[in-house]
């Protein structure tokens, strides 16, 4: 009896897990709206965005594309999530968000871990990650931070890459520099206090607040050394297929605001502060930091190929470099064609 | 101590039980390896991650953080629970502190001692001994107030210094009690000094977990993590049972 008890038992809860509880079944690709009919005459679209983990004025052509109208009148009904980078890479993967803004270094770790994702769109044309270091420090170049105290979140992600790029063109390691780990990103106020020399940052958040007030800050960028690429509009490649349309109109939908922003900063300042009223307490600041952030949505290549442009060199040449990395975060050999897709871009 | 064959066999049993749902899942349920790997892929990373020698000095940092944490907060939790035991005063003055202390979350305290204490081996000492504590105080306050009051009385009849009455009855007594504590403090010690690495580190079993979700996206890697986390605890709480075992006996 207790056997067939036993037996019972276990039979119901194999069969409770294979019922699979609503989970996400990720196995059959999303229904889309037939293309040949205009989005914007039937129900509109749903489209799930991820956005960056707090709400900021980085953002603004989010904001201001939402609040303008562009994705109602490209037929599309979207919500923003703010998740962090490693999350929202794997809910697009999965299909539960449509479409999201991540780090370039981290898709290639993620595409060479079998994680069905595309770059679609470059949102930020210069890699933003960026060294920085109180002028009076007498830090200049790369090769200056030998031996000096480097803040930084943590050894992984996009900082720790660039630092490594950065490094390596002075010939030096990790090892030559004294990393100081603020793992929450508390190295901008340990820089203010004199804590440490230098520290990882953003181009358009840490150096224009240490410039705000008052102390003018060196920055190293790595652009130079390895183009590595910024945050940009990531799919997921079934999505590409299936929601084409919605996504398309998307993407479209949001360099024309990041157009309109460049044009006008203020407009799209306006827009964040209405998103997030929290940032309208300094908007003096949160204008710098979004001119700072306009900036790095455009380079040379951007000029040449239009915003959004994805720079496959660039790609090329940063999959070689990480590859090369001593903590191998490429499990295995990518093609740049399983990295990007331009099929989203306008035309 | 005797270990029964059918106890063996419940056990591998269940574990095996275990395995066969998780496949089933990740089979009926369509789930691709980075949303949910299919336990064959674990184990394999698992293996792997030991022979390539990635796992080791994550495991062997973590290890280190839990001995001092839960020897850091045993001693702490002995000792303040006995006063509170004995002590209606230490009783009033630090309860509410203590179950405040305890009500608030670790995972909100953890980035301010890392802040305080820095990132390196001092601050997941601290953070580990504080969840450690409150149940080995706890359980140490119950044991000792549940003492055989008849028993103290005859020690102060025998004139018996205090000393004297913590070693022979108070201690005895209440150790089934506190040896419970040690159960539930121990397991919490992992909780402790993972959460501690989350907050800044450079090496731990917290850190792998961060890398392999945050840098790597080696979804496997995660789960043989999370599995060397869950062995560790088990062989802790394993270690207590038989401490407790061979100083009260089995109990039932």
């Amino acid at each position: 009896m207790r056997r067939l008890t036993s037996l019972a038992l276990a039979t119901m809860l194999l069969a409770a897990a294979c019922s699979g509880g609503g989970s996400p079944g990720p196995s059959v690709p999303p229904v889309s709206p037939s293309p040949s009919v205009p989005a914007s005459a039937l129900t509109p679209t749903k489209l799930t965005v991820g956005l960056g983990y707090i709400p900021s004025v980085q953002f603004a052509q989010f904001y201001l594309a939402q609040q303008a109208g562009y994705y109602r009148d490209a037929g599309l009904d979207v919500t923003f999530q703010n998740k962090i980078d490693p999350d929202l890479i794997t809910l697009v993967g999965q299909g539960a968000v449509d479409i999201g803004i991540a780090d370039g270094t981290s898709v290639i770790p993620a595409v060479s871990q079998g994680i069905p994702v595309r770059y679609v769109a470059t949102i930020y044309a210069q890699f933003p990650n960026v060294v920085y270091a109180r002028e009076s420090s007498g830090i200049r170049t790369a090769g200056d931070l030998k031996s000096r105290k480097l803040g930084t979140p943590g050894k992984f992600g996009s900082s720790w890459i660039m630092l490594q790029a950065l490094l390596g063109s002075a010939g030096l390691t990790t090892n030559d520099v004294s990393i100081q780990l603020y793992p929450d990103f508390g190295q901008g106020a340990a820089l203010q206090q004199g804590a440490v020399d230098a520290a990882t940052g953003f181009i358009n958040n840490e150096p224009v607040q240490l410039e705000q007030s008052g102390t003018p800050a060196t920055l190293l960028k790595v652009d130079s050394i390895v183009p590595l690429p910024g945050n940009g509009l990531i799919a997921s490649s079934d999505g590409i297929q299936a929601k084409s349309t919605p996504l398309k109109a998307f993407v479209a939908a949001t360099l024309r605001a990041m157009n309109d922003v460049i044009a006008d900063p203020q407009k799209g300042l306006d827009a964040a502060v209405a998103a997030v009223p929290e940032l309208g307490k300094d908007r003096a600041l949160q204008l710098a930091i979004l001119k700072a952030t306009i900036d790095t949505w455009q380079s040379a290549y951007t000029k040449a190929h239009g915003l959004g442009a994805i720079d496959r060199d660039g790609w090329t040449k940063t999959v070689a470099f990480m590859t090369g990395l001593p903590d191998h975060p490429v499990a295995r050999q990518v093609s740049v064609d399983e990295l990007v897709s331009e099929a989203l871009l306008p035309k | 101590m005797r270990v029964r064959a059918s106890d063996v066999a419940w056990v591998v049993g269940g574990a095996v039980l275990f395995v066969l749902v998780w496949q089933a899942v990740v089979v009926v349920g369509g789930f691709r390896p980075f949303v949910l790997p299919s336990p064959f892929s674990v184990a394999t990373r698992f293996v792997e991650a030991w022979r390539d020698g990635t796992m080791e000095p994550h495991v062997a940092t973590t290890l280190g953080e839990i001995a001092l944490g839960f020897a850091a907060g045993a001693a702490t939790g002995l000792v303040v629970g006995y006063l509170l035991a004995r002590s209606r005063m230490a009783e009033r003055l630090l309860s509410p502190y203590i179950v405040a202390a305890q009500a608030t979350p670790v995972l909100a305290v953890a980035p301010l001692l890392a802040l305080w204490f820095g990132t390196g081996l001092l601050s997941k000492v601290i953070i580990c001994a504080l969840i450690v504590f409150f149940p080995i105080a706890v359980s140490t306050m119950v044991g000792i107030r549940s003492v055989d009051a008849e028993l103290l009385e005859m020690c102060r009849a025998f004139r018996a210094t205090p000393s004297q009455v913590l070693a022979k009855v108070e201690v005895p007594g209440a150790l089934p009690s506190i040896l419970g504590g040690f159960r539930v403090g121990v397991t919490l010690a992992v909780i402790g000094a993972i959460v501690g690495e989350w907050a800044g580190g450079e090496r731990g079993l917290g850190v792998l977990i961060n890398l392999a979700r945050g840098s790597l996206f080696d979804t496997p890697l995660l789960f043989a993590t999370l599995a060397t986390i869950a062995l560790i605890g088990i062989a802790l709480y394993m270690a207590v049972v038989l401490l407790e075992r061979r100083l009260v006996g089995a109990r039932g």
